[in-house]
């Protein structure tokens, strides 16, 4: 047990090591496409298209693997003030719901990014399913926190996500 | 039967209600809207993929976040207050006017009301409530009030996601929320000085005048990003997406070089910090994208649009219940919620009424900055509240003048669009 913890916590870090190198990357392409464009008039294509690529990828798999719970934006005005068992009523009803509605769906949407084997981008030139197979552990991840989330519900054992008003949580407004 | 639309609105509200992430609850309703017409469902996660591979001013969100994380590691906010304390300290209420100036000056490189707070939040409130000068509280609200003016000035997130839903030049958009930031920091000055007045506020030391030009000096390499943003977006040199990675790369040069205050773990940490806000702003981007396939498909803003069009309302009422509306929404939603949810369904109605839609993106993201200070969920009474360790209550209590100050700038911001129009026709803006 032990162990598979500290697996699991090895794990949570490499996957904050490839979210920070992916808006690096995005950083450093950025640059590179002001310089390649401004200074030495060099066609930018690739840059565009890896940086959208780059935030994509940084949003569903951040999502996925790195954003934690409190981090999670969310309407809590009628959620907070609720009773303990309200909560995990509303939590058991929310996460169900959530997690049987991206899996019902996995099937259809993972349809449609084979699909796009087909297509490719149009400077990198890779199939677009290598840029929208990140939907699938997404979808996955959103499924299982659901199941977590009603589980945690139902054994009284959750923290109920507290809503976080950390500032670094909410950089963006 | 219930219609699939009504359905799915219902379980939006339903999931976002029990605490379930919004954006999350808006992709699920898309599911559920497509499943219940008999479509396929993968039309909502090809429209989440399409939408955000396809949006490319979104980019400027992750590089602004970052610009104001690297900008809040380095000593930056320390020149800025020093350089605002020499320029305003001298004037009754000093501190006060200096938190306004600092704010006013911070805004032009950050485009965050939050990332504002934070940057200067801590040393101000420190500085003011140091030797019992002002109440915690108060220096609480000024800050959170203040903060408000970040995203009005360029760069600003808000705008960029305005933008996006409007379909209008994220460039004309900042250059429109010049002279209104300029205006609620006048304002906010204003009150400041009566509450001076009333409480007696202390004067700060006079720093004296021959200083002047070493502080500023000192300040300057901080003081220079906002020309080279705006000079870059408005020469044409850089696109506003690029101006935001060259505003992180311009925070990080000066932190590193000027003030020697970067290390890599805090830059590796401010890279892993903006990457996770934006992680979560985004879901919330491609919830609200896809949920918008749906909204376009029921037609729902024509719909809204001759709603509004059977009261026959003046222009002026019709700025009015908008305020009134964008207002309330602010007490109880998040500004990014509401720019990319209400605002998409507004569009037509406000397009119907021939009002502009850059003024009316100053309105909208002004009254979602208000919202920010106004209970119960303000979310920058939240951090002053944590940097101070007050109740909510007691802050809530000192910001209600500075609301009152916001207001009667945002009521020259609606009525007067002339005056928000000014720079950006001067930049060539037809409208």
């Amino acid at each position: 047990m032990e162990q598979a913890k500290s697996i699991w916590n090895w794990l949570g870090r490499r996957a904050e090591n490839i979210l920070a190198l992916l808006l690096f990357s995005m950083f450093v392409t950025f640059i590179l496409q002001i310089v390649f464009r401004y200074f030495l008039s060099l066609p930018v294509g690739w840059t565009v298209e890896w940086v959208t690529i780059a935030w994509l990828w940084g949003i569903l798999f951040g999502f996925a693997f790195v954003v934690r719970e409190s981090d999670v934006i969310r309407l809590d005005i009628v959620y907070s003030v609720m009773p303990y068992g309200v909560r995990r009523v509303m939590d058991v009803i929310a996460g169900l719901t959530i997690a049987a509605i991206f899996l019902y769906t996995l099937p259809a949407s993972w349809d449609y990014i084979d699909f796009m084997m087909r297509e490719r981008t149009a400077y990198i030139r890779i199939p677009f399913f290598w840029v929208f197979i990140v939907y699938i552990p997404f979808a996955v991840s959103v499924a299982v926190r659901g199941l977590m989330t009603a589980w945690a519900g139902l054994r009284g054992t959750g923290p109920t996500a507290v809503p976080d008003t950390r500032a670094e949580t909410h950089d963006y407004d | 039967m219930i219609d699939p639309f009504t359905l799915s609105l219902i379980l939006i509200v339903a999931l976002t209600l029990m605490g379930a992430s919004v954006g999350l609850a808006m992709i699920a309703g898309s599911f559920v809207y497509l499943i219940f017409k008999g479509f396929d469902p993968s039309i909502a996660s090809e429209t989440l993929l399409q939408g955000l591979f396809n949006n490319y001013t979104l980019l400027a969100i992750p590089l602004f976040i970052l610009a104001a994380d690297i900008m809040n590691i380095g000593s930056l906010a320390d020149r800025l207050l020093r350089f605002a304390q020499a320029l305003v300290g001298r004037f009754r209420g000093g501190l006060g006017h200096v938190n306004v100036v600092s704010s006013l000056i911070f805004s032009g490189m950050s485009g965050s009301a939050v990332a504002d707070a934070v940057g200067m939040g801590k040393i101000i409130i420190n500085l003011m409530t140091r030797d019992g000068k002002y109440s915690h509280s108060y220096a609480a609200a000024i800050t959170a009030a203040t903060a408000t003016v970040g995203p009005i000035i360029p760069p600003s997130i808000p705008m960029v996601l305005y933008a996006i839903v409007s379909d209008q030049s994220v460039g004309f958009l900042f250059a429109a929320g010049m002279l209104p930031g300029l205006l609620m920091a006048l304002m906010m000055g204003v009150m400041n000085y009566v509450m001076a007045r009333r409480h007696n506020f202390p004067v700060d030391e006079v720093v004296p005048m021959r200083e002047l030009p070493g502080i500023t000096w000192k300040a300057l390499p901080a003081l220079m990003l906002p020309v080279i943003l705006l000079g870059g977006i408005y020469g044409g040199i850089m696109t506003p997406t690029e101006a935001a990675a060259v505003a992180a790369f311009y925070a990080l040069l000066v932190s590193a070089l000027f003030y020697r205050s970067v290390s890599f773990k805090d830059f590796y940490q401010a890279l892993l910090g903006s990457a996770r806000s934006t992680a979560s702003v985004g879901v919330l981007v491609a919830g609200a994208i896809t949920f918008n396939y749906v909204i376009t498909r029921e037609n729902l803003p024509v719909s809204i649009s001759e709603f509004l069009g059977q009261y026959e309302l003046s222009r002026f009422w019709f700025l009015i219940v908008i305020n009134l509306l964008f207002l309330a929404l602010g007490m109880v939603l998040e500004g990014g919620a509401i720019l990319l949810i209400i605002v998409p369904i507004l569009i037509p109605s406000v397009r119907a009424m021939g009002i502009d839609l850059v003024h009316f993106g100053v309105i909208v993201v002004v009254n979602a900055m208000i919202g920010l200070i106004t209970p119960p969920y303000g979310l920058l009474l939240f951090i002053t509240a944590n940097i101070t360790k007050q109740p909510v209550g007691r802050i809530i209590r000192d910001v209600w003048p500075f609301i009152i100050a916001l207001l009667v700038a945002l009521m020259v911001i609606t009525f007067v669009p002339d005056f928000v129009l000014f720079l950006p026709r001067l930049l060539g803006y037809q409208g």
